[in-house]
């Protein structure tokens, strides 16, 4: 599939780029940011797979979080998909901002209208990592997944999907159980339909409860003062007691005076980036 | 005995023997040159004797060269011999000399003394003559007085007797006849005032026959001189003496008198240490049964016939001391170095100590090279080392006398960080298992009285520190508890609060564990503050990784490699392992492990 580059800034020593391509899960242009560190330069590196929350795109994570430093320490290639199909033109697309376009939460679509593009985890899981594997100087074995929010959802259900395929998994105020918050009522009943028994495919603390594979160990960091938090949107409760009496490690970590923005993404990156290097350059 | 000659006449020797080695190779060389050479004028005889001849040649050969041997070697002995004599030769002329001079002296003295007697007696007789020619003298006057006397009243008589004046010869006759007949009365001493011998005593010769008689006699010998101590001849019970004579005395045997110098002279002298003394031929004594450590005063007499030498000066020699014991529970390690700590063994203060260290090979086999740390003043040493070793590690407690023997040495790895717990820290209600890396709390009540009154021990905390190393650097270490024991770990400073909890106040940062009904709660407690965190896989095994340089304290569960929490802090002292039980239970720590690589990304 043929990349074209769409931006190129030196940064941290190593190179922030933007790409676009044909996506053949998504049947539209998708853009894509790719971080590659200096070492990427002479060597083959991890990599790590950001995913973004509601109503971003590529772009807020490489201008917000402040992750070039530590991949650049660490030798990581950080790949940051958009968070769901563009200009695909379909009705009530840009309707909310939870639902739609910058909401494509990770899910392969089963009801119409979206099922033809909204493949968000296929996309993720299938397409982009063979695309990254085949144009960038990559490990294929060194996989780990990461994300905010929508996309905090998305690495722990990939990870927990995929057992052995990411070798590390971390999220910043996950939203962990959608079934039972409004953001994942709605966004599942649009885009798997009515029947609850086909949404627990996509919920990570109902996927807690029956994974078995090799051992994870989750890091989770929330702001103590996120508004989301407190309005039952994200449900870290109940993430960490089914992992608890299933004996999944988790660390999970409150930080008081901390919110949902970038603002407290940014300051916990380098210890997210820290526990994925522990796994990834091992 | 003109030494020239008998040199000349060993080179005499040798050229003869020269020479006649020289014949004798001439000789047989010319027979060969005989036997080997071809053109003769009876050539068919000599062809059938050449054959024969050039067998005899090959023999010759073989002889010759063993003759010339034995000949080198009679050789070199008779020149060793010839030397041996030259030396005898020399020492008996010295020795000659020596007694020449000494008997000339002798004599000398001798003769000195009896011209000075001589002198003596030659000016008594002057005096004496001096003193009678005097008396003599004077009688003489006294004579001649009297002979004047005589003849004046002779003379008057006679004119008296010859004037014409009768009536004055009447007038003065009576008195002048009386005058005679007095003076005929008077008795004219005729003895000699003095006698004319002269009074000649015996003179006192009796010092100079003794001084004849010594010159035969050795004299009594001089002090002889004791040499100060020599480095390392000492050992703990022993001392190895040796002394000298000043001069060139005949000595029949030495006295050599020892006793101990007292740290504490006392006030009375009542109790003045025994001075055991030893006889012996040599100049040399290796005094043996003494104690360690010790100052002991010697000095030697010497004896012959005549008598005994004046005692040598005092010297002070001192025996080694005792080796030091090592404190096996009070040393330390870390990847870059050890602490050891030991017990001088020696009640007295030694000067100083030296530290010795041998790594030790995979296989078991100690290294030929020790290397020494000497001048150690005190009864600790942070040495350093190289990682991934092991090592034997001794002391040695040294004084004027010399080193000690070794101590027993303990065995440093230095893998990972080790240190045992200061178990005088720990809490009354706390007990250590004899390996020392097991802490308890029992449930029982303890008395009272068992609180210590000691200013180190916690005393609300049931804690106990540990004895870490102080090396910057990485440390790591690993806690076994079990699911149910609510514990607090971390690190401390040495001075921490003793009467306060760990992670409560400032000086401690600690990983605890509390166990409420409902679930396990986990904090990371310092300045009694902790994030909020949850943990959804109970450690049961926690690593502890230090970081000085970064400044970081951090936690894992080490079954699943998981990282925990770290603190950020710039540790200003040193800190020390710190361990407590916060309900009856207990926990075991572990090190020497290598830190792995995932606790210091």
């Amino acid at each position: 599939m043929a990349l074209t580059l769409v931006s190129s800034n030196k940064c941290a020593g190593g190179f922030q780029k933007v790409f676009e391509h044909e996506s053949t899960e998504l049947k539209c242009k998708m853009k894509f940011a790719v971080y590659l560190p200096p070492k990427a330069e002479t060597d083959k590196c991890a990599v790590m797979y950001w995913l973004s929350g509601l109503t971003c795109t590529e772009q807020n994570f490489i201008t917000k979080a402040g992750s070039q430093l530590g991949a650049a320490e660490h030798g990581i290639i950080i790949v940051a998909p958009d968070t769901s199909p563009r200009g695909c033109n379909i009705e009530g697309e840009d309707e909310s901002w939870d639902f739609g376009t910058g909401a494509g939460f990770y899910v392969n679509a089963t009801q119409d209208p979206w099922k033809t593009n909204y493949r968000m985890y296929a996309y993720v899981t299938e397409e982009l990592p063979k695309l990254i594997n085949a144009n960038f100087p990559t490990d294929p074995e060194k996989m780990s997944i990461s994300g905010h929010s929508m996309g905090g959802h998305g690495a722990l259900i990939c990870a927990l999907k995929n057992p052995g395929k990411y070798k590390a998994v971390s999220a910043f105020a996950p939203i962990c159980n959608p079934m039972q918050c409004p953001w994942g009522q709605k966004a599942f009943s649009g885009y798997l339909g009515p029947d609850r028994s086909t949404w627990e495919a996509y919920d990570a603390t109902v996927l807690a409860a029956s994974y078995s594979g090799p051992q994870l160990d989750i890091l989770i960091d929330q702001g103590r003062d996120d508004q989301f938090l407190s309005a039952s949107q994200l449900l870290p409760d109940n993430l960490i007691a089914v992992c608890s009496e299933k004996k999944i490690p988790v660390v999970f970590r409150l930080q008081p005076g901390y919110d949902h923005s970038y603002f407290f993404i940014y300051s916990f990156m380098n210890d997210h980036i820290k526990h994925h290097t522990k796994y990834l350059n091992a | 005995m003109d030494l020239y000659e008998i040199r000349g006449g060993r080179l005499g020797v040798i050229a003869e023997e020269a020479e006649l080695q020289e014949l004798s190779r001439e000789s047989t060389a010319m027979e060969t040159y005989n036997v080997g050479s071809p053109p003769s004028p009876t050539a068919a005889e000599d062809g059938s004797d050449g054959e024969e001849d050039a067998f005899k040649e090959g023999e010759t050969e073989g002889e010759i060269i063993l003759i010339r041997d034995q000949l080198q070697e009679k050789v070199a002995e008779m020149e060793s011999f010839a030397g041996h004599l030259e030396e005898i030769f020399l020492t008996v002329e010295e020795n000659f000399g020596r007694q020449e001079q000494h008997l000339e002296q002798h004599y000398n003295d001798v003769l000195q003394t009896l011209s000075q007697r001589q002198d003596e007696s030659a000016a008594r007789l002057e005096e004496e003559k001096k003193s009678k020619l005097e008396a003599l003298y004077g009688q003489l006057l006294a004579c001649g007085q009297a002979l004047d006397a005589s003849k004046e009243l002779i003379e008057t008589a006679q004119e008296v007797y010859r004037s014409q004046d009768k009536r004055l010869l009447l007038k003065t006759v009576m008195p002048t006849i009386k005058r005679i007949e007095e003076f005929a009365k008077d008795e004219v001493d005729l003895t000699l005032s003095t006698c004319l011998e002269f009074n000649t005593p015996l003179a006192d010769l009796s010092d100079v026959k003794t001084m004849m008689d010594s010159i035969n006699v050795v004299p009594a010998p001089s002090a002889p001189v004791i040499n100060p101590q020599m480095p390392n001849s000492a050992t703990q019970t022993s001392l190895r003496v040796c002394w000298s004579l000043f001069s060139d005395d005949t000595v029949e045997y030495y006295e050599l008198y020892y006793r101990p110098v007292l740290e504490d002279t006392p006030a009375d002298s009542t109790f003045t240490p025994q001075v055991s003394k030893v006889t012996l031929k040599e100049t040399h004594c290796t005094v043996a049964d003494l104690l360690p450590n010790a100052q002991y005063e010697l000095w030697v007499t010497a004896t012959n016939t005549t008598g005994i030498s004046p005692a040598s000066e005092k010297a002070l020699y001192m025996t080694v001391p005792s080796p030091p014991v090592i404190k096996q529970r009070e040393c330390s390690s870390c990847p870059e170095a050890a602490l050891i700590r030991w017990e001088s063994g020696n009640t007295n203060p030694v000067d100083s100590y030296t530290v010795e260290l041998r790594e030790m090979g995979a296989d078991g086999t100690e290294s030929s090279i020790t290397e020494s740390i000497v001048a150690v003043p005190t009864c600790q040493c942070l040495i350093q080392l190289q990682p991934g070793q092991r090592y034997l590690i001794s002391v040695r407690a040294v004084n004027i006398g010399g080193p000690s023997d070794r101590s027993e040495p303990i065995t440093i790895t230095t893998t990972g960080t080790f240190f045992y717990l200061l178990e005088d820290t720990a809490h009354p209600c706390l007990s250590i298992s004899e390996d020392g890396f097991t802490i308890f709390y029992g449930d029982e009540e303890l008395p009272i009285s068992a609180m210590a009154l000691d200013d180190n021990t916690f005393t609300r905390c049931v804690a106990v520190l540990g004895d870490l190393i102080p090396v910057r650097g990485r440390h790591y270490w690993e806690v076994e508890v079990d699911d149910g024991t609510e514990f607090r770990i971390g690190v401390a400073y040495e001075d921490t609060e003793r009467n306060s909890y760990l992670g409560a106040n400032s000086t401690s940062w600690c990983m605890r564990h509390i166990l409420s009904p409902s679930r396990h709660k986990y904090e990371f407690l310092h300045n009694g503050w902790s994030p909020d965190l949850r943990i959804t896989v109970n450690p049961v095994r926690i690593g502890v990784a230090l970081d000085y340089d970064r400044g970081t304290l951090s936690f894992f569960n080490v079954n699943l490699e998981q990282h925990l929490h770290t603190f950020h802090c710039h540790f200003q002292n040193y800190v020390h392992p710190c361990f407590s039980l916060d309900n009856p239970g207990a926990l075991t720590v572990h090190n020497s492990i290598e830190a792995p690589e995932y606790t210091f990304i």
